[in-house]
């Protein structure tokens, strides 16, 4: 009689615990590098009378298989943070209601790829390798994009694994719009060979594994506004004139990346997510991006940081078809998976197309 | 003369006992098992067998397995020949073998990761070597292998003595006596070892890195990095094939060893000087072996400031709400672990023979396949907690069924009798006397059951939403994140974990005598 009345009083207290969750939460599901200003966020929050839950659900890839596998029971209101390197996989698993912002208009034309509006462009930016300058000094750096699989250059660089991460992947389409078709496989073939490394996603690769973080390598797969974002953080007194790492502009070794915003089918709360996109897209939210996620602002009129001239742009980043992307991308992840991970040849696994 | 046997109508008493208990096993494990099948036939393996790593992984899982299994084996059995003689300290370290087989994937984990990972303190580097992962196997199972063994040995002075009269060398008796009795026992150890390792998870996962993944490691990066289903369904179907054949041998040595052998036998007396000798060997064999664990222990108080930060941390999920989620799903999952464990034993217990063999299916399944199946199976339930309240009560309510049979096939009959003939009915009989009678044991079987529960991190994983972390899902994602400190709070966490399963094992422990069958 105990066992039940202690069964009983479990129970109650589980169920009042689990209930007590506020109503007027929005959940917003996001990759781990996100962030904004917190005052901002209060500010928002105090206007609409919406109180913003962040959910970080891992790298992009990982974050956007989340949300799709909760298809029917979604875990978030809204996800940011997948990229155009994945919006086909977002659209085709319809798990996103369309949704027309006013502030659309005042968006960069070029970024809008989504003719549903079901996804809308918040930030776009360019996926590049990165280099510590101090440990490339009196070294030569590589001049072509091939001669990273080159033994000079073994066992210096990082990479992320374009199945869980929006700039591995970004980065495996890069190589395939340099080397083709047929060679990109050879080319991670050769990186392999030559000890390329392979971590789950950005922040692994950039904060535990680069020379700068105190890892062992000094060739990251990064952002061509890293550099800015290290003087901007810098701690060194005075603070230096220049960053302490650099852009590694391989010709066709840059990707082009748009980060987008969805609401989640079966939200209950379709207004105060609309709200929150309206606002994300709003000129205070899109100003605050480039200093707190380092990626430029979607609005055009949005103002740049002092600190942004440190951030170059590309000169001839590689482009790929929104199309082809969508259609080949889940056997490209595959064959590189096969060559890179476990190590099959490349001529073996062209073989089995 | 031989008598027609009356086959039992189905739902006779045990049939309405085992009811709940079979359907919530075919929509909990036989209908998601079936999607697996299917489309792992269909679609999975076409693509797996035409790719040669996926062979490779096989190959390393078996080898996993069988190392793992034949080194328990040959370490188990001189140390068993070592328990037979008292020395200080030796029930202790017997008691103590068996416990790393209940502590959390994730602590044994960050154990050695502390110990010998890459901010190890050693400064030696076993990440992403097979040593550490056998040196893991041999860690949680030894124990397995060990306490039965030493159950054994002092039965065999019988028969041995008895070959010696009849005129064998000691040799001659040893092989033709000794070695066939243990027989059953090794291979059964090696066998239950073999499972374990074979589809371990957790551990290749954190310390071996992609060159060391099992096929259940294989599984769950097909799944949650590529989506890739189909061939997550073969990887699954591999090792089920596997793991079918080696649980029917296992099920078959287990009947013949449970004739005859019961109890341990007291310590042989040994020389005081001798005593100390063989402690010292014995205690720092065990010493080096569970090093790991002190280190953990020793390494979580390196930095208090973790033991403050963790339970906030904006980063991560935050440790309070890890541990509300660890305690909450365990109290939730036992309201279901606690009607289906009691009702399977009880339906064994009347002689319900199908049920017995099908309840203990969950423990050799695999977490991570479980999960897959609920994805594929119910598709409108992903994301849902009722998901993962089921697969948590499906895997752990065989714990607290084989904890309970022992205690009821051992209650006095006549006690129920005469209850029966005092005209006492079947619910007053089962409050008044069976329960009272049985209660240490559905106690301590209840503890087995929250500590499975608690630490379960394949499920988990697999079938996870982000605000559901638990303490093994808080602890690996602050792994491999840089800075010192989402380390040390992974340390704080596990040690939290590693308590509150050790909270439990004390409640375990005083049932413990009524425990019988693994």
């Amino acid at each position: 009689m105990h066992l039940a009345r202690w069964l009983f009083g479990l129970g109650f207290v589980l169920t009042a615990l689990l209930a007590s969750a506020q109503p007027t939460t929005l959940t917003i599901l996001t990759h781990d590098s996100f962030s904004l200003d917190k005052n901002l966020i209060a500010q928002f929050e105090r206007q609409s009378g919406i109180r913003l839950r962040f959910l970080k659900g891992g790298d992009a890839g990982e974050m956007l298989n989340k949300a799709i596998l909760s298809k029917g029971a979604p875990i978030a209101d809204v996800i940011y943070g997948f990229d155009n390197t994945l919006l086909s996989r977002a659209l085709q698993a319809d798990i996103l209601q369309p949704y027309r912002s006013p502030e659309l208009s005042a968006l960069r034309p070029e970024l809008l790829l989504d003719q549903t509006f079901r996804a809308a462009p918040v930030d776009f930016g360019y996926v590049a390798l990165n280099y510590d300058r101090a440990y490339f000094k009196d070294k030569p750096l590589p001049e072509r994009f091939a001669d990273l699989a080159s033994p000079e250059f073994a066992r210096l660089l990082v990479v992320q694994n374009p199945a869980s991460s929006s700039p591995g992947l970004a980065f495996l389409l890069a190589t395939v719009a340099a080397f083709g078709e047929d060679g990109y496989l050879d080319f991670w073939e050769n990186l392999r060979k030559n000890g390329v490394r392979v971590v789950g996603g950005w922040s692994d690769a950039y904060y535990t594994h680069f020379t700068r973080a105190g890892g062992d390598r000094p060739l990251v797969v990064s952002y061509s506004t890293s550099p800015a974002a290290e003087l901007y953080y810098s701690e060194a007194k005075p603070k230096p004139s220049e960053p302490p790492t650099a852009n590694l502009f391989l010709p066709r070794s840059s990707f082009f990346q748009v980060e987008y915003v969805g609401i989640l089918k079966g939200t209950r709360n379709l207004r105060a997510a609309q709200r929150f996109v309206d606002w994300l897209l709003s000129r205070p939210a899109q100003e605050n991006i480039p200093t707190q996620m380092w990626v430029y602002p979607a609005r055009r009129e949005a103002r740049l940081p002092e600190v942004f001239r440190f951030a170059a742009v590309p000169p001839e980043p590689a482009r790929l078809a929104p199309q082809q992307i969508a259609q080949h991308r889940e056997r490209w992840i595959r064959e590189w998976t096969q060559v890179v991970v476990q190590g099959q040849s490349a001529e073996a696994v062209r073989a089995r197309r | 003369m031989q008598t027609p046997r009356t086959s039992r109508p189905l739902l006779n008493l045990p049939g309405w006992l085992g009811l709940p208990v079979l359907l919530f096993l075919a929509l909990a494990l036989f209908y998601p098992l079936g999607r697996i099948l299917v489309l792992g036939f269909t679609e999975g393996l076409p693509v797996a067998l035409t790719n040669p790593y996926y062979g490779l992984r096989l190959a390393w899982s078996l080898a996993y397995g069988l190392g793992s299994s034949l080194l328990c084996v040959g370490l188990a059995l001189p140390l068993a020949y070592a328990f037979r003689y008292r020395f200080p300290g030796r029930d202790f370290l017997l008691g103590f073998s068996t416990v790393p087989f209940v502590l959390p994937t994730l602590v044994v984990a960050m154990g050695f990761l502390s110990l010998v990972g890459p901010k190890g303190v050693l400064g030696l580097n076993l990440y992403g070597t097979a040593w550490v992962l056998f040196w893991a196997s041999l860690l949680y199972n030894l124990g397995l292998v060990l306490r039965p063994l030493v159950a054994l040995l002092p039965a065999l002075q019988t028969p041995l003595a008895a070959a010696r009269t009849l005129g064998a060398s000691p040799l001659r008796a040893y092989w033709r006596v000794g070695v066939p009795l243990l027989l059953p026992a090794l291979l059964s150890g090696g066998s239950l070892v073999f499972l374990y390792s074979f589809t371990s998870f957790g551990v290749p996962l954190l310390l071996g890195g992609p060159r060391w993944a099992t096929l259940e490691v294989e599984t769950y990066y097909a799944l949650a990095q590529r989506l890739a289903f189909p061939e997550a369904t073969a990887l699954v179907l591999m090792q089920l094939a596997v793991t079918l054949v080696v649980l029917t041998g296992y099920l078959r040595l287990q009947e013949r060893l449970a004739l005859g052998i019961g109890g341990y036998g007291s310590p042989l007396p040994l020389a005081p000087r001798q005593a100390v000798g063989l402690a010292l060997l014995v205690w720092g064999f065990f010493l080096v072996l569970y090093s790991p664990l002190w280190n953990l222990l020793w390494r979580a108080f390196e930095r208090p400031a973790a033991w403050l930060s963790v339970w906030n941390s904006p980063d991560f999920t935050p440790g309070s709400l890890a541990l509300f989620n660890t305690l909450g799903f365990a109290g939730l999952a036992l309201l279901l672990v606690l009607p289906l464990g009691v009702l399977y034993a009880y339906a064994v217990w009347r002689g319900y023979r199908l049920l017995d063999g099908l309840g203990l299916l969950p423990l050799m399944v695999s977490p991570v396949a479980i999960g897959l199946g609920y994805l594929l199976a119910y598709p409108g339930w992903r994301g849902s907690l009722l998901i993962l309240i089921a697969a948590y009560a499906l895997l752990s309510y065989p714990l607290l069924g084989r904890a309970l049979l022992p205690a009821l096939r051992a209650m006095p009959k006549g006690v129920v009798e005469a209850a029966r003939v005092l005209g006492a009915g079947p619910w007053r009989r089962f409050v008044r006397v069976e329960w009272p009678l049985v209660q240490k044991a559905a106690f301590s079987g209840m503890a087995l059951a929250l500590a499975a529960i608690m630490g379960e991190f394949g499920a988990t994983l697999t079938l996870q939403r982000p605000e559901w972390a638990t303490l093994s899902l808080a602890i690996y994602e602050r792994l491999g994140r840089p800075g010192a400190l989402p380390f040390y709070e992974a340390v704080v966490l596990a040690v939290v974990l590693m308590g509150l399963s050790m909270a439990l094992l004390a409640l375990l422990e005083r049932g413990f005598r009524q425990r019988g069958e693994f």
